[in-house]
């Protein structure tokens, strides 16, 4: 190849496949590994475009069995009912809640509904590996739970939204959405807050809302039925106490 | 703080992929899960169209996943595209295997250190490069290839010849085969710029 006819992008796409034969090879290598902006740019451009080139490859479903040896690597147990069982226990503790919930509380039915559909939605985002599918798995459990309750919050504005479900003997489980993700430095914090005369807020736990502005946080433990639950944004490290105003509340 | 917090930070984590090189880099096992969903049919698809042997795809499917394992420390979680270099090391895995088994380019194996590999390589280079809209522009500039130009392309990609050794293969003179493989990257890269920004 002359040098009249040579590309640079084409040397370096050959270059990035490995098949670049000498003398450009060394040229090019020499050039890259002295850190010369101009061939790093060209390499990154061809990486990408072999990158993208590869990626059109005709797709071929592995064995499962590799999917087993390469999780060894990181020392992962193999559970073969991984994903299987939890979208069968999923659906399973949907159904039922469905049909407990229904029978149960008639004037709740709309309102938990709608929080079972936000938490799946939720929880198809979020559960991904079976680490995570152990923990939502717990957060359908407190679904199911027979004294979880629901008060929706901010129907009317334009965000945030959400419901706070509260069980006496588990726990809070708040669940909002149109809530964007804290600015740096800041993180948002819950607070339950007792009706009792003079009672202060506790604080129940950090979150930080998905990209998409959804967050789904359960405060586990006792709590009082009438209790009202706020969200401020405080500090990343938290807050004893509120320090700003509360974006939203919620409560009986 | 409890189970919960962790399970919307798993999320955040598990929607980004900055999150999951940094959890690869805490060597959480449900990471390599995760990375092996994103990019495991992919990863074996290249090295079986490769090598052409389901076993021996197997083994370097696993070889490929261990390198990124052990070479996660040194990728830019911020600034890294994780896929395309996962695509390469497992082509490089593929290619060493080929290269061994043929005795081609002196038997030479993919240094861990070289330029096409190392993670610094993948630094500011598009995420999002790897996805079924540009998978379908370049499978339609292929058609638009001739059959020698798509030759040499396939030879390059999937089979790690040299521009001399696919003269050999093809018994062409080394000019055509330079004329043919110079025709078929402008063609491609042309198509693919078209959709991705520069």
């Amino acid at each position: 190849m002359s040098a009249q006819e040579d590309d640079p992008r084409d040397l370096y796409e050959l270059y990035a496949l490995g098949i670049l034969e000498e003398p450009e090879r060394s040229r090019l290598e020499t050039a890259i590994r002295s850190g010369d902006p101009e061939a790093r740019k060209r390499l990154r451009e061809a990486m990408r475009n072999n990158a993208a080139m590869l990626a059109s490859t005709e797709l071929v479903e592995p064995p499962q069995r590799l999917r087993n040896r390469v999780l060894s690597i990181a020392g992962v147990e193999h559970r073969a009912w991984g994903w299987r069982f939890f979208w069968v226990a999923a659906t399973a503790s949907l159904l039922l809640a469905s049909v407990y919930l229904g029978t149960e509380w008639n004037h709740n039915a709309n309102e938990l509904a709608a929080a079972r559909t936000q938490v799946q939605q939720l929880l198809k985002e979020a559960a991904t590996t079976n680490a995570e599918l152990a923990q939502a798995r717990n957060v359908l459990r407190f679904l199911e739970a027979a004294e979880t309750r629901v008060v929706s919050f901010g129907p009317d504005e334009p965000k945030p939204r959400g419901r706070v479900l509260l069980n006496p003997g588990r726990g809070v489980l708040l669940i909002a959405s149109n809530l964007p993700p804290a600015p740096a430095g800041r993180i948002y914090e819950m607070w339950i807050i007792p009706k009792t005369p003079g009672a202060k807020p506790l604080p129940a736990g950090l979150f930080q809302t998905t990209a998409s502005g959804n967050a789904l946080h359960l405060q586990e433990g006792a709590v009082a039925p009438d209790s009202i639950v706020a969200v401020t944004l405080e500090p990343e490290s938290g807050s004893s106490a509120p320090t700003t105003t509360p974006l939203f509340a919620a409560g009986a | 703080m409890n189970f919960l917090l962790s399970l919307i930070f798993a999320a955040i984590d598990a929607r980004t992929e900055v999150g999951l090189v940094e959890r690869l880099k805490r060597r959480e096992g449900s990471a390599m899960s995760e990375l092996y969903d994103r990019y495991g049919k992919l990863v074996y698809s290249v090295i079986l169209r490769m090598v052409r042997e389901t076993s021996v795809a197997e083994d370097l499917t696993q070889e490929a996943f261990l390198r990124v394992w052990n070479r996660v420390q040194f990728f830019d979680a911020e600034k890294g595209a994780l896929g395309p270099w996962i695509l390469a090391v497992a082509r490089n895995r593929a290619i060493d295997h080929l290269r061994s088994a043929t005795n081609r380019m002196s038997g030479k194996t993919t240094d861990i250190d070289a330029p096409i590999e190392h993670p610094e390589a993948f630094v500011n280079l598009e995420r999002d490069i790897i996805n079924s809209d540009h998978a379908r522009v370049l499978k339609l500039a292929m058609g638009k290839l001739s059959d020698k130009q798509r030759e040499v392309i396939e030879l390059a990609y999937y089979e790690g010849l040299s521009q001399s050794e696919m003269a050999e293969r093809m018994n062409q003179p080394l000019g055509s085969v330079k004329s043919w493989v110079r025709t078929a990257l402008k063609i491609l890269r042309s198509e693919l710029e078209e959709v991705v920004s520069v």
